[in-house]
């Protein structure tokens, strides 16, 4: 069974973020919650297999910190965060964050984030993905027009079978052009362990090749 | 309105007239008891003592209000008309009444600073005529010759109302400059503390009642009691119980009231009460609240101590608790919850923040304000120091133009033929010409004023060197004593004292060179009080040069503790104004959501409360996108027709990404326009998002359609460039 800690100092997302995973198929089991990052440092969490992160925003200011040093330790880092806004999610992947997910994206996307987290698979939900279409800081790597087309109608649309009626491509396309962009993005910027098997899983595919990066 | 700078002006031009004028008239009166044989010596006693002692009442009794001036001008006229018997019997025209005359002149050249217009000119008819009346009295044979004093002292008058009118104009401008800058940075302030509050309000409902109501409309049920509290304590912050108010709080009940909502047992150490300016308060009873939060979240105790001290201007808020503490230097910082902001919060208002932890040994967060004014921008005194000794260097070039064009020139074409080259005497006073224009023109010549000003002493003793020395004591010496005026517009940046010694050792070289010795008796008290005289009106002028900068300083701090005062209500009244309107906003609809879910009235797992909490959290999450302060026509027309339609149970749900170009007001219409009309056939459920990429905007709706499918809408625009 796919393990998992949460750190968040909400009571209600804790509340919730514990109901999903119980009742997702199969289920996940959050070891253990808490309002610090202690909680994925110390048993039982610092053996769960993916740490769900708050960034801890507003009042605290962005914990950054706290997710290099839980990253440059080999762990999946999903970040969970209110934060919605595009600089937040570059620096999150830039640091080496496994995948982004904001709490309005709900259910669905989080227990997808951490099952492929669990996994080494690349997920991009819509939010990371609008993140992802819209960079345009100098050192991203570079993107065809129609990956940038797939990453901007996934997060315009939240369905995949709409992209892929609206681009006339196969939903599994979809999928494979949103794990290239990941594996693309995870070639740049600051080296991660993390970063470095999203790489190699992303030339294993074959979704890219070494040229490309 | 006068302004700071005219108002210090003004204020202290009053008192340095009235301190000259009696200085001065003082001085030349009590001088002249010891050396001017007068007709009735008597007389000539009453006079003097009674001249200054009602100098001395008037310079006290002056600045505090009242009829005096009337009675002033009459004392004056009397001093005059009272010659015939306070004078020598042979009375000299360039003699001994010179006390008198030096004593109404400084009086009339004062009048500038203390009278209007209109009675400065009756005032100084009258004081004229009254001493040319007296001394054609006191000597009926030759009462003309002593029209060229009385004619100077009108030119003099002028001079003075011209330096007076001509500060006063700088300081105006000076005034005017200051408001335009405290205009510029009012706004620039207040703009930040709108955006720094809204940050603060919307930073502090990400974290609570949006994430509450995100997760009930996610669909997340378990927990009902964290939910519960969890519910009660956003409530709080929706209202956002501590507004700011204008003018002075008392900071013991706002703390109090900070710490209201708090489950924490706190222990108080307060003083009976504090006054302490609103923002200041704010400030401190906010980053109370939070560091109280804090204790609540992370150091598993429940109580907490809260003490405030203060100590002279500085105010010192304490929070400690016993609880778990950490420890800032091995874990990051910013985990303990509240540290950046409260550092940030306190180092706006000019204060500081400091967070002492340890593992295990609790926590102790200081918060500290200092109440007194900060230094005013420097550059505004610097601003308002140069515009008045721009004004004064111009005054003191006009008054020595005028000297040397009206006074000393017509010396010296009367005595064009008496001068053994009377060419020699053109080019030194040209000299003296240039060196004033050289002044006017170069207003930063450091170092070469003082070469100027040896150039001004070389001049005046060469002057009468280049002429037989029986001129020296009649009018063909037309530098004696007048050179000293181009030294004090060569000196007008220096300090006084430097200034007044190069006076002072230029009419002492003067003298000594001419031959002081070589005078008789009765000569001599003539030759000093007239050296006097001018003396004191050259440092007179110099003093009022002097008396700019410390002017300058004192008006901008005037200025600016006015500005931090105005500002800090300007800044309260709006943000409360903002805080009102967010309120309104949010109360009514989030707010009976949160107080249901608090009280148990509303069941989280109903599908119609979780419907409502989700369109609750969406429209939170738009609030987060705008920017009050900077409008944007798109996002509020999209803002318009998403609330349009959620009325109808519709949850629409709204995100942004990248940069776009703005979009104006007409075209956001067209452009919301087919959004409008899908979202309007929407079932339950939609997505509105905006995408800005090159120069493009994107705007798209993604909504279930009557028959179950997704329907995809999509409009775009580009700017012209």
């Amino acid at each position: 069974m796919i393990t998992a800690v949460l750190v968040d100092d909400h009571p209600v997302v804790v509340a919730g973020v514990r109901a999903w995973c119980a009742l997702a198929d199969p289920p996940i089991e959050v070891v253990d919650a808490g309002p610090s990052v202690a909680v994925a440092w110390l048993d039982p969490g610092a053996s769960a297999d993916v740490v769900v992160l708050d960034l801890q925003l507003g009042a605290s200011g962005v914990s950054w910190g706290d997710l290099k040093r839980l990253v440059d330790a080999g762990r999946q880092v999903v970040v969970y965060t209110m934060r919605d806004d595009r600089e937040t999610a570059l620096t999150c992947l830039d640091i080496g964050a496994f995948t982004w997910v904001t709490k309005a994206e709900g259910e669905s996307h989080l227990v997808a984030a951490i099952r492929a987290a669990a996994h080494n698979e690349a997920y991009t939900p819509p939010a990371l993905s609008g993140a992802l279409g819209t960079d345009t800081n100098p050192n991203r790597p570079k993107l065809s027009d129609q990956e940038i087309n797939v990453l901007l109608s996934w997060f315009q649309c939240e369905s995949k079978e709409l992209v892929a009626a609206e681009l006339n491509i196969k939903v599994s396309t979809v999928n494979s052009y949103l794990a290239r962009v990941r594996g693309k993005y995870a070639s740049v910027g600051r080296e991660a362990p993390t970063k470095a098997a999203l790489v190699a899983r992303a030339i294993q595919d074959g979704l890219v090749t070494v040229d490309e990066l | 309105m006068t302004g700071r700078t005219e108002q210090h002006l003004l204020r202290t031009g009053v008192r340095y007239a009235l301190g000259v004028r009696t200085a001065v008239a003082g001085a030349s009166s009590i001088a002249a008891l010891f050396l001017v044989p007068a007709r009735e010596p008597a007389v000539l006693v009453a006079v003097v003592l009674g001249l200054n002692a009602w100098n001395a009442w008037f310079a006290y009794r002056f600045p505090r209000g009242g009829r005096l001036v009337p009675a002033d001008i009459a004392v004056m006229c009397a001093v005059c008309l009272s010659q015939p018997w306070t004078t020598p019997a042979a009375t000299s025209a360039e003699g001994t009444v010179l006390w008198m005359l030096a004593g109404v002149a400084m009086t009339v050249m004062t009048y500038a600073w203390l009278l209007p217009p209109r009675t400065y000119v009756v005032a100084t008819v009258l004081l004229v005529t009254a001493q040319l009346a007296g001394y054609a009295i006191a000597a009926p044979d030759r009462w003309l010759s002593g029209a060229p004093f009385q004619l100077w002292i009108v030119v003099e008058a002028g001079l003075s109302w011209m330096l007076y009118r001509m500060l006063r104009r700088g300081a105006r401008n000076a005034d005017s400059l200051v408001a335009q800058r405290e205009s510029a940075r009012r706004t620039a302030a207040i703009a930040d503390a709108r955006r720094s509050d809204e940050r603060e309000y919307l930073a502090a409902l990400h974290d609570t009642a949006s994430a509450t109501l995100l997760m009930v409309g996610n669909g997340a049920v378990g927990g009902r009691r964290e939910l519960a509290a969890q519910a009660s304590r956003d409530l709080d912050v929706i209202s956002g119980r501590i507004g700011t108010a204008s003018g002075e709080v008392d900071l013991v009940a706002t703390l109090r009231e900070a710490a209201a909502h708090t489950p924490l047992t706190v222990r108080w150490q307060l003083p009976e009460r504090l006054s302490v300016p609103a923002v200041e308060a704010a400030a401190l009873a906010n980053g109370t609240r939070e560091a109280l939060t804090n204790v609540v979240r992370h150091a598993h105790v429940d109580e907490a101590s809260v003490s405030l001290s203060h100590n002279g201007n500085h105010v010192t808020v304490r929070i400690t608790d016993d609880g778990v503490g950490f420890d800032p230097a091995s874990l990051n910082g910013d985990r303990y919850g509240v540290t950046r902001s409260l550092v940030q919060r306190m180092e706006r208002i000019g204060g500081h923040a400091e967070v002492i932890s340890r593992p295990g040994a609790g926590t102790t967060v200081t918060l500290t304000c200092d109440l007194t004014a900060p230094e005013p921008p420097s550059e505004d005194a610097e601003m308002i120091g140069a515009n008045l000794m721009g004004r004064m260097r111009w005054a003191a070039v006009a008054i020595n133009l005028v000297i040397l064009l009206g006074l000393d020139l017509p010396k010296l074409i009367a005595n064009w033929n008496v001068y053994p080259s009377p060419w020699t005497q053109v080019l030194f006073m040209a000299a003296l010409i240039a060196i004033t224009l050289v002044v006017a023109w170069r207003r930063t010549l450091g170092r070469w004023t003082w070469v100027l000003a040896g150039a001004v002493l070389a001049i005046s003793i060469a002057a009468p060197a280049a002429m037989p020395a029986e001129l020296w004591h009649t009018s063909a010496h037309w530098s004696f004593r007048e050179a000293a005026w181009t030294l004090v517009v060569v000196g007008i940046e220096w300090r006084l004292a430097a200034l007044a010694t190069v006076l002072v050792v230029q009419h002492a070289v003067t003298l000594v060179h001419i031959g002081l010795s070589d005078l008789d008796g009765a000569a001599l008290p003539g030759v000093v009080n007239a050296t006097v005289m001018v003396l004191s009106y050259q440092l007179a002028v110099g003093m009022i040069a002097a008396l700019m900068r410390p002017i300058a300083a004192s008006a901008a701090q005037a200025a600016h503790e006015q500005e931090r005062l105005r500002t800090a209500d300007a800044v309260s009244e709006q943000l409360s104004q903002d805080r009102r309107d967010r309120y309104a906003e949010l109360g009514r609809t989030a707010a009976p959501l949160l107080a249901g879910l608090a009280s148990g009235d509303l069941d989280p797992a109903d599908p119609a409360v979780r419907r409502s909490c989700a369109t609750e959290a969406a429209r939170m999450r738009r609030l987060f996108a705008e920017d009050s302060t900077a409008p944007d026509p798109l996002l509020h027309e999209l803002r318009a027709c998403i609330e349009s339609v959620e009325g109808r149970g519709l949850t629409v749900a709204f995100a942004e990404r990248g940069d776009r170009p703005a979009v104006p007001e007409r075209d956001a219409r067209t452009l919301a326009e087919p959004i409008v009309a899908a979202l309007a056939t929407a079932v339950s459920k939609a997505r509105v998002t905006v995408v800005g990429a090159g120069g493009q905007v994107t705007v798209s709706v993604v909504a279930d359609g009557p028959d179950g499918d997704l329907m995809h809408v999509k409009s775009s625009w580009r700017g012209e460039s």
